[in-house]
C-alpha cells in the first residue's frame, strides 16, 4: 500500500514539473486572420495587386471629395457657391455651406480630407509594394504605377484648391507623413504635373476594356490640360487638351440627352457604381419628385441664367411643383433607382471640358478665332448660336459663363472657375450674405492642426 | 511567421486529461490508506441552535480535534454522534464561535452571539487564493447578494455603482442593453478603450471586448458589449482588486483591476425553493427646461430681424406654413413614456453534507419609454454542484450559467429629437392615423419608429474544479472553463423611413446584420501546500494558465427588396454586401506563483508573481514577467494591544508591484491587406490594413500602496483608510497621426508616464443592534487624482493639443470666456497671444479637470423586527459639460435660459444675440463658447442610488418565508446641473431611468 502511493506521489510530480518545462513558445503564436494578406502577398500576383488598385476607385466614388452622395464637392461647392440651396431639416449637412459659415471643426471638411490622404496612401503603398514585387510583370507594374500615379495627382489636385498650401505625400513611412509641412500651392502643381506626365508615359491608351471606368493615357491627357489651364500654363493646356479632342475615333460630343449615359462617347473617365444595375449616386442626392426638396435645389439665381432655347435648361434641369411653389432640381443623371443594367455611371471627366480648355487657352494666346470655334461646338450642341463675344475679354467672359450652364453640379468646376477668374468675390458677395473673400478656402481641419503643428497657422478668416 | 505547431502546442492539453484521470483514481485508493480511531462509547445528541429568537440554520457544528461535522437544518436543529467527553465547536458567520463540553448530555440547546468582529473571518476571494479578511494584504473590495439582491438593475455593472471606493462607474445610456464606463482606481491608458477591468466569472475569464458592430447597434453611443450578458441575480459576491499585491498574480491583464464574479453556490440542509416576482416602472429622471412656442418664434424672429434678412420659404417655423400656436413638448412625447419591468426568479438549493446543489431560473422584461412597441427580455438559467468524498480530499464543483438576451429597440434614440424639435412642429399623425409628414416641411420624428434593432444574445459559461488533497496540506486542483457567447444583431433602414411623397421604394431598404461569436476555454492547473511552521504558517501556490480565445465576425448588409415585409430575410435582398468575415484568434499563457508567510498572526508577507504570453504581440515582445510584495502587520494582536478596551482590530499593511495591459486588439504587428467587399470593375477590393509597426510590447503599471485599517469596541465601528500612487508607463496607444499619414491612428508604445494616486477611506459603524432593531452604516469615499508625469515630446507630438504635463488625461483644453460684449453683442475670449483674434490652438489654452473630484456612497441598512429598509446615496463632485443645442436662432429648440440674450447696445446678459445662422461671426462666436469654459459647468450630484424596503410577513408555519418588497433605483436626485441628468458621458443620449418595483418573495 505504501509503495503504491509513493509511487503515486512520483508521477504526480513529474506531471506538474513537466507543465513548467512545456515550452511555451508556439503555444501564443496564431495563424493570419482569414480576411487579410500580408503585404508581400498583395503584390506577388498581378489580381490582387489589381484589387488593392480598384478598391482605391471605389474609395474614390463612395467617399470623400468624388462622390456623389450629398457630402461630396458636387453637391457641397454647388451650396457653397451660387448653383444650389438647401432644403431639409436644420441637421441638413450643407446648410454650414450654403451659409458660408465653416468651421474648422466641421467633420466634413475633417472627412475631405482625411479621405483625401487616406486615398493617397493607398496609391503610394501600392506603388512601394509594386516597386519592390518580384514576381509581377514590368507591363503590369507600368500600368498599375500608372494609374496610382493619376489618383495621386488627382487627389492633391483637389486639396490644393479647397485647402491652399498643402503637403504633397508621396511615400507611406507615416514618421515623415506625420511632420510634413505645407507647401506653396506652385510646388504643388508642379508635383501634380510630374507625376501625370510620368503617369502619361507608362499608360496605355487602352480602357482597360471596360466602359472608361479607369484612368489611362487620355484620362492622364485630359486631366493635365485641366492643371495646365489652373497655372495658367495656355500653350501646354491647349495641346494636352487637343492631345484628347484629336482622339475623334474614340471620343466625341453627343446630343445632350446622351451625354451622361453610360456608354456616351463623351466621357473620358467615369466611376462604376458598386453593383449591377445601381445607378449614380447624384441621381438620389439631386432628385425629389414633390416639393418642398428632401435635400437640396437649384439655386433660381442658376436656373433664371439660362436661355429658354438653351438645350440644357430643358434637359439638364427639371421643375417640380406644387399648388404654389416651384423648385429645379438638376437632372443630368435621370436614374434614381436600379435599372436591369445600369444606365448612368458618374461622368469626372468629358470631352465638353476639353473644348473649354482649349476655347480659354486659345483665347488666352490671342488665337480669338480658334478659342470661339471650340466655345461653339458646346454652343451648338446645347441648341444656341454662335457665340456674340469679339474680343478677348468678351470670349473669356463667355467661356466662364458656358462652364456655368455646361458644368453645373459637376464636381466644384464653378467655384474653382470663380476663384480662377478673380471673380469670386464679386459675384458671390451679391448673392450670398454670408460670403467673406477669406471663403475662397476652407479652414484645416482642427484635428490636423493640434496633431501636426508643422502645419500651422489657419487659413485666413477661421 | 511560425505556423502554430500542432505536436507542441497541444501537448499542453494533454497534461490536464492526465491530471484529471488521476484525481478520479485516487480518492479509492486514498480511503485505504487512512486510518480512522473509533471511540467505543458512542452517543447520539440533539438540540436547537437560535440567535436568541429565531432559529439559525447552516450553524457547522465539530467534534474538537476530529473530522466529524454536521449543520443545523432549517429549523436550527441538528443531531450529531459523540462521545460524552467531547466538545462541540459551534460556528456561524457573523456569530462568535463557542466551545461546549458534551459532559454526558443528550439534548444541548445553543444560544449563539452575534460578533461583529467576526466579519474579519470572511474568507475573501482573492482569484487563485482566497484569504481571510484580517490576514489579507491586498486592497480588495467587496460587494455580496445582500447588496445586490436590493436593486432593480439588470446589468452588473450597475450594481456596484456608489458601493465601492476606487471604483468609478457611469452609465452611458438609460436603454436597455446599453453599456457603462468603469474605471478602477482611475484612467491608466491614454488609450481610451484600453482601461477595462480584467473580468473573471468563478475563476473564467469573461472577455469584455465589444460584441457589437456600429452599424447595427446604432441606439447606443457604444457598440453593445458582453457584459449585458451577465445575471447579477445568480451572484454571490464580486470582489474588484485593486492594488499590486491583490493584481500582480493576473499579470499582464492586472494593470486596470480585476473584477471577480462568483456565482451563487448550493447550500447543504433541507430542500428550499425561492421564488420572487416583482414589477414596476422606469422613467426619465430629469428633463431639460426648453422654450415653448412663444419663447421659440420669439427668437426665431428675433433671429431674421438681427440677420437682416427676410425668411426663407424653408424656414416652416417662422413663416406661417406651421400653426403658429401649437406647442408641443417634445420631451414629453418622445422619451417621457413608462418602461414597464417585470421580474421572475426561480431556485432550488439544497443537498446533503457531501454534495450539494442549485438551480435558478430567472426571466426579466423592461419595456420602453420610447413611443412604439419596444421590449428587453433577459432569462436564463444557473446550476451548480458541489460535491466532496467520503474523506474530504476530493472535490469537485461544477458551475454553468446560460442567459439569453432578446433586445428590440428602435434603432436610433429619440433623445436628440426631443431636445431639438422646434416646439411648434407639426402633431405626428395626421386625421387617418398615418405619419404626418405636413406637406414634406419635416421629417417626423417617428418614422425612426419604422428602422427597428433587434439583437438577440446567448450565453454559455461553464466551469469545473477539480481538486485533491495529496497530503495534509498539499492542495493539486485544476480549473477547466468554457464560454460561448454568440450574438446576432440585427438593424433595418427601410424605406417608410421617408416621406412617402419622395417615391422611395422597397428598392432601397436596407437591412445591416452582425453575426458574432465568440467562445473561449481555459485550462489552469494549480498545486498549493500550507504548513504551520512553529508559530508561523506558510502558503504556497504555482499554477499555470492556457487560454485561447475564438471570434468570429459576419457583418452583412443587403440592400433593394421587393417589399419591405421581406426586410428582415436577406435572401430577399437584391444587393449583398459581406462588409466583414473574420475570424481572429487569442491565445494567452502564463505562470504564476505566491508565497505567503505570516508569523503569530501579526506579520504577514505575500509575494505574487506571473510570467505571461500573449499572442497580441509580435514575435520577440510576445512575454512579459510581472510581480508584486504585499506585507501587513496586525498590530492588535500585539501585547500592547491584545486587551486594550477600545481598538479591537488593527492592521497596517503596504504593497508594491507591477501589472500590465495588452487590450490592444489582436493582430495588430501584422503588416496586412483587408478584404474590403466593395467591387469595383468586376474586383473585390484589397484595403491596407493599419499603419504597420510590428515593435510595441506591454504596457506596465507599476502600484503603490499603504493602508490602516481600525476596528473599536469589537469592531462596532471599523475603518479603513488606503492611499494609492499608480504609475502607468510605456503606454501602449493607438497614437493618432494627421490625417496626411493616411491613417488617424498607429499602435505603437509611448514613453509616456500616467499618475494615479488618491485616497480611500471606508467607514462602517454598527450604530445600534438588539434582537428587534438593528442599524449598521457603511461609508466609502475617494479622493482620486490623475497626472501626465511625463511625455518626451509632448510638444511636437498628435497630443499637443489634448494634453499638459502634471494635468490630468481627461482634461478639456477651452477658451477662457471674457462674456458678452456689450456693444456687438457677441461672446467674447481672452486673447491670450494679443493678435487680435482668437486663434486655436494659441488662445485655447486653459485647461479644465473633467475627473470627479471624490466620489463615494452612503449605505444606511436598518431592521425592526420583521420589516428591512436599506438605502444607498451615491455622491460625486465633478464637472462636465452643458448639453451642446447649437446656436441661438436657427431651427433647433434651445433651453429656455437662453432668453437671457444680447438685445442692444449697453445689455450685458448671459447669452449672445440671435442668429439664424447667417451672421457667421456670431456663429463662430458660438463655437468658441462651446469650447470655452463657460460650457463647463458644474455636474455635481447626491442620488438615492437605491432604496429598498422590505417585510418579513409572520406566518404560522417556520417553514414558509414570505417577504414584501418595495424597491427603487435613482429615485432623487440632487444637483444644480440644469440640462437633464448629470450622469451622462455622451450627450444625444437617453439618460438612466428612474426605476421603481414592487415584489414578493417566497422561500419554503
Amino acid at each position: 500500500m505504501k509503495t503504491f502511493y509513493h509511487i503515486e506521489k512520483q508521477m504526480l510530480w513529474l506531471g506538474i514539473l513537466s507543465f513548467f518545462m512545456n515550452s511555451c513558445d508556439s503555444f501564443v503564436e496564431v495563424d493570419l486572420p482569414k480576411s487579410q494578406l500580408t503585404t508581400v502577398t498583395v503584390f506577388d500576383d498581378y489580381a490582387t495587386a489589381d484589387a488593392a488598385l480598384t478598391d482605391i476607385y471605389a474609395k474614390i466614388r463612395d467617399k470623400g471629395l468624388l462622390t456623389g452622395n450629398n457630402r461630396g464637392l458636387s453637391n457641397q461647392l454647388g451650396n457653397y457657391t451660387d448653383e444650389i440651396i438647401p432644403y431639409g431639416t436644420p441637421s441638413n449637412p450643407s446648410l454650414n455651406f450654403y451659409n458660408n459659415s465653416l468651421l474648422a471643426e466641421n467633420s466634413d471638411i475633417a472627412q475631405y480630407w482625411n479621405d483625401s490622404y487616406n486615398q493617397i496612401y493607398a496609391a503610394n503603398s501600392l506603388m512601394e509594394g509594386i516597386e519592390a514585387s518580384t514576381k509581377l510583370s514590368d507591363q503590369n507594374k507600368k500600368q498599375l504605377k500608372g494609374e496610382a500615379l493619376f489618383i495621386r495627382a488627382l487627389q492633391h489636385f483637389y486639396l490644393v484648391n479647397l485647402f491652399g498650401n498643402i503637403p504633397y505625400i508621396t511615400v507611406t513611412d507615416y514618421k515623415k507623413n506625420s511632420t510634413v509641412s505645407r507647401m506653396p500651392v506652385n510646388q504643388v502643381y508642379q508635383n501634380i504635373i510630374n507625376d501625370l506626365e510620368s503617369a502619361i508615359a507608362l499608360l496605355q491608351n487602352n480602357y482597360s476594356e471596360m466602359g472608361r471606368i479607369r484612368a489611362d493615357k487620355y484620362v492622364a491627357h485630359a486631366f493635365l490640360a485641366r492643371v495646365y489651364l489652373y497655372t495658367k500654363s495656355y500653350p501646354e493646356a491647349a495641346n494636352e487638351a487637343s492631345a484628347v479632342l484629336n482622339q475623334t475615333d474614340l471620343f466625341a460630343l453627343e446630343n445632350i440627352d446622351q451625354t451622361f449615359l453610360v456608354d456616351s462617347s463623351e466621357t473620358i473617365w467615369q466611376l462604376q457604381s458598386a453593383e449591377a444595375g445601381q445607378n449614380t449616386q447624384e441621381a438620389s442626392t439631386f432628385i425629389f419628385l414633390s416639393g418642398p426638396p428632401a435635400l437640396v435645389a437649384l439655386n433660381d439665381n442658376l436656373v433664371n441664367s439660362f436661355s429658354a432655347s438653351d438645350l440644357r435648361y430643358s434637359n439638364w434641369i427639371k421643375a417640380v411643383n406644387d399648388d404654389t411653389s416651384t423648385w429645379y432640381h438638376a437632372y443630368k443623371y435621370k436614374e434614381q433607382n436600379f435599372t436591369s443594367i445600369s444606365k448612368e455611371y458618374s461622368i469626372v471627366f468629358r470631352l465638353a471640358e476639353q473644348y473649354l480648355i482649349r476655347a480659354e487657352a486659345r483665347a488666352q494666346q490671342g488665337d480669338l478665332i480658334g478659342a470661339k470655334e471650340d466655345l461653339n461646338k458646346i454652343r451648338h450642341r446645347a441648341g444656341l448660336d454662335d457665340t456674340s463675344a469679339i474680343t478677348k475679354e468678351e470670349i473669356l467672359d463667355a467661356v466662364l459663363k458656358e462652364r456655368r450652364w455646361e458644368f453645373f453640379t459637376e464636381y466644384g468646376h464653378r467655384f474653382f472657375d470663380l476663384k480662377r477668374f478673380n471673380q469670386i468675390d464679386v459675384v458671390l458677395s451679391g448673392s450670398k450674405p454670408g460670403w467673406n473673400a477669406s471663403d475662397s478656402l476652407f479652414p484645416l481641419p482642427q484635428s490636423e492642426l493640434s496633431s501636426n503643428p508643422n502645419l500651422r497657422p489657419q487659413n485666413q478668416g477661421y | 511567421m511560425k505556423t502554430f505547431s500542432l505536436n507542441k502546442g497541444l501537448a499542453g492539453l494533454w497534461y490536464p486529461f492526465i491530471f484529471g484521470f488521476y484525481l478520479f483514481c485516487t480518492p479509492a485508493l486514498a480511503r485505504n490508506t487512512l486510518f480512522f480511531s473509533v471511540s467505543q462509547q458512542q452517543t447520539q445528541v440533539h438540540g436547537i441552535v437560535t440567535d436568541g429568537t429565531l432559529p439559525l440554520p447552516g450553524v457547522s457544528i465539530s467534534v474538537k480535534n476530529q473530522k466529524k461535522a454536521v449543520a443545523t437544518d432549517f429549523d436550527g436543529k441538528f443531531t450529531i454522534t459523540v462521545s460524552p467527553h467531547d466538545i462541540l465547536i459551534f460556528t456561524y458567520i457573523g456569530f462568535k464561535t463557542i466551545e461546549i463540553p458534551v459532559a454526558g448530555r443528550l439534548v444541548i440547546n445553543v444560544q449563539m452571539k452575534e460578533d461583529a468582529t467576526s466579519l474579519q473571518e470572511v474568507k475573501i476571494n482573492a482569484g487563485y487564493y482566497s484569504v481571510k479578511e484580517s490576514e489579507r494584504t491586498g486592497s480588495i473590495a467587496r460587494i455580496t447578494s445582500k447588496d445586490i439582491e436590493t436593486q432593480p438593475v439588470t446589468n452588473v455593472l450597475a450594481t456596484m455603482q456608489g458601493r465601492m471606493a476606487g471604483v468609478n462607474i457611469t452609465q452611458n445610456t438609460g436603454v436597455p442593453g446599453g453599456n457603462f464606463d468603469i474605471k478602477i482606481r482611475g484612467q491608466n491608458s491614454i488609450r481610451l478603450d484600453g482601461n477595462a477591468p480584467l473580468y473573471l466569472i468563478d475563476g473564467v475569464p469573461y472577455a469584455s471586448e465589444t460584441i457589437g458592430y456600429n452599424q447595427t447597434s446604432t441606439i447606443y453611443p457604444t457598440p453593445t458589449s458582453p457584459l449585458n450578458s451577465i445575471n447579477p441575480d445568480t451572484i454571490e459576491s464580486i470582489e474588484i482588486l485593486k492594488d499590486a499585491d491583490a493584481t500582480a498574480i493576473y499579470g499582464s491583464r492586472g494593470a486596470n483591476g480585476v473584477v471577480l464574479i462568483t456565482t451563487k453556490k448550493g447550500k447543504a440542509g433541507k430542500t428550499t425553493f425561492t421564488v420572487t416576482a416583482s414589477t414596476g416602472a422606469g422613467t426619465v429622471t430629469k428633463f431639460m427646461k426648453l422654450m415653448n412656442t412663444e419663447q421659440y418664434l420669439a427668437m426665431r424672429r428675433e433671429a431674421f430681424k438681427n440677420d437682416g434678412i427676410p425668411y426663407n420659404s424653408w424656414d416652416y417655423d417662422v413663416n406661417g406654413t406651421w400653426d403658429q400656436n401649437r406647442y408641443t413638448d417634445w420631451q414629453k412625447e418622445l422619451i417621457g413614456g413608462t418602461a414597464s419591468i417585470t421580474d421572475l426568479q426561480a431556485a432550488i438549493s439544497g443537498g446533503s453534507e457531501k454534495t450539494q446543489f442549485l438551480i435558478s431560473g430567472n426571466y426579466h422584461t423592461q419595456s420602453s419609454v420610447f413611443p412604439g412597441n419596444f421590449i428587453y427580455k433577459k432569462g436564463g438559467s444557473q446550476f451548480n454542484l458541489n460535491h466532496r468524498s467520503e474523506d474530504n480530499k476530493f472535490r469537485v464543483t461544477f458551475s454553468a450559467g446560460y442567459n439569453s438576451q432578446n433586445n428590440d429597440q428602435p434603432a436610433f434614440d429619440f433623445t436628440y429629437d426631443a431636445r431639438s424639435l422646434p416646439p411648434n412642429a407639426p402633431t405626428l399623425y395626421d386625421s387617418n392615423g398615418e405619419l404626418n409628414w405636413e406637406n414634406g416641411t419635416w421629417d417626423n420624428p417617428l418614422r425612426n419608429l419604422n428602422a427597428e434593432f433587434e439583437s438577440k444574445t446567448n450565453d454559455l459559461i461553464a466551469n469545473s474544479v477539480l481538486s485533491y488533497e495529496i497530503s495534509s496540506g498539499l492542495l493539486i486542483k485544476s480549473n477547466f472553463g468554457y464560454t460561448d457567447l454568440s450574438t446576432v444583431e440585427t438593424r433595418t433602414a427601410p424605406s417608410s423611413v421617408y416621406n412617402p411623397a419622395y417615391n422611395i421604394s422597397s428598392a432601397n431598404s436596407s437591412l445591416y446584420l452582425n453575426n458574432t461569436d465568440r467562445s473561449s476555454w481555459i485550462i489552469e492547473p494549480q498545486i498549493s501546500w500550507t504548513k504551520e511552521l512553529g508559530l508561523g504558517k506558510l502558503d504556497l501556490l504555482a499554477g499555470s494558465t492556457f487560454q485561447n480565445q475564438t471570434t468570429t465576425r459576419l457583418f452583412q448588409s443587403g440592400t433593394g427588396y421587393s417589399s419591405n415585409s421581406l426586410i428582415y430575410n436577406l435572401a430577399s435582398a437584391k444587393y449583398i454586401n459581406v462588409l466583414l468575415n473574420d475570424e481572429t484568434i487569442y491565445k494567452y499563457q502564463a505562470f504564476f506563483g505566491r508565497i505567503n508567510y505570516s508569523f503569530d498572526k501579526r506579520y504577514i508577507i505575500n509575494l505574487t508573481g506571473r510570467r505571461d504570453g500573449s499572442s497580441r504581440f509580435g514575435p520577440g515582445n510576445q512575454f512579459a514577467a510581472f510581480g508584486a510584495v504585499g506585507v501587513a502587520w496586525l498590530f492588535s494582536n500585539e501585547n500592547f494591544l491584545k486587551n486594550s478596551s477600545w481598538i479591537s482590530f488593527g492592521k497596517l499593511r503596504s504593497s508594491y508591484g507591477t501589472t500590465g495591459s495588452d487590450q490592444i486588439g489582436d493582430y495588430q504587428f501584422l503588416n496586412t491587406y483587408t478584404t474590403t467587399g466593395i467591387n469595383y470593375g468586376g474586383n473585390v477590393g484589397l484595403e491596407p490594413t493599419r499603419l504597420y509597426n510590428a515593435d510595441f510590447g506591454w504596457e506596465t503599471n507599476k502600484k503603490l500602496e499603504a493602508a490602516l485599517e481600525l476596528g473599536f469596541f469589537h469592531d462596532k465601528i471599523f475603518t479603513t483608510a488606503s492611499w494609492y500612487q499608480n504609475k502607468s508607463s510605456n503606454q501602449l496607444v493607438g497614437v493618432p497621426l494627421p490625417g496626411t499619414t493616411g491613417f488617424t491612428v498607429l499602435q505603437s508604445n509611448l514613453n509616456a508616464e500616467v499618475q494615479n494616486s488618491g485616497l480611500e477611506l471606508t467607514l462602517r459603524t454598527n450604530n445600534f443592534s438588539n434582537v428587534n432593531f438593528s442599524w449598521t452604516t457603511s461609508f466609502n469615499l475617494t479622493f482620486a487624482k490623475n497626472k501626465l508625469l511625463s511625455f518626451p515630446g509632448l510638444e511636437s507630438s498628435p497630443y499637443s493639443q489634448k494634453y499638459r504635463l502634471d494635468k490630468p488625461l481627461n482634461i478639456e483644453l477651452v477658451y477662457e470666456y471674457k462674456g458678452v460684449n456689450s456693444q456687438t453683442g457677441l461672446y467674447e475670449f481672452e486673447d491670450i497671444n494679443k493678435d487680435g483674434k482668437i486663434t486655436f490652438p494659441e488662445d485655447r489654452q486653459k485647461a479644465v479637470d473633467l475627473n470627479p473630484k471624490y466620489y463615494g456612497g452612503m449605505q444606511n441598512q436598518l431592521r425592526y423586527k420583521n420589516w428591512n429598509l436599506d438605502f444607498l446615496f451615491q455622491f460625486v463632485k465633478q464637472k462636465n459639460r452643458v448639453n451642446p443645442m447649437g446656436f441661438a436662432g436657427q431651427m433647433s429648440n434651445q433651453p429656455v435660459s437662453k432668453i437671457d440674450r444680447w438685445q442692444e447696445v449697453g445689455d450685458i446678459p448671459t447669452y449672445q444675440l440671435y442668429t439664424t445662422g447667417n451672421n457667421s461671426e456670431a456663429v463662430t462666436a458660438d463655437y468658441l463658447y462651446d469650447r470655452s469654459d463657460a460650457s463647463i459647468t458644474d455636474a455635481s450630484f447626491i442620488r438615492l442610488k437605491n432604496i429598498s424596503l422590505s417585510y418579513l410577513l409572520p406566518m404560522r408555519s417556520n417553514t414558509v418565508q414570505c417577504k414584501i418588497m418595495l424597491q427603487a433605483q435613482n429615485l432623487l436626485t440632487f444637483t444644480k446641473y440644469k440640462d437633464g441628468d448629470p450622469e451622462f458621458t455622451s450627450s444625444g443620449y437617453l439618460p438612466p431611468l428612474k426605476v421603481t418595483t414592487a415584489g414578493v418573495q417566497l422561500t419554503f
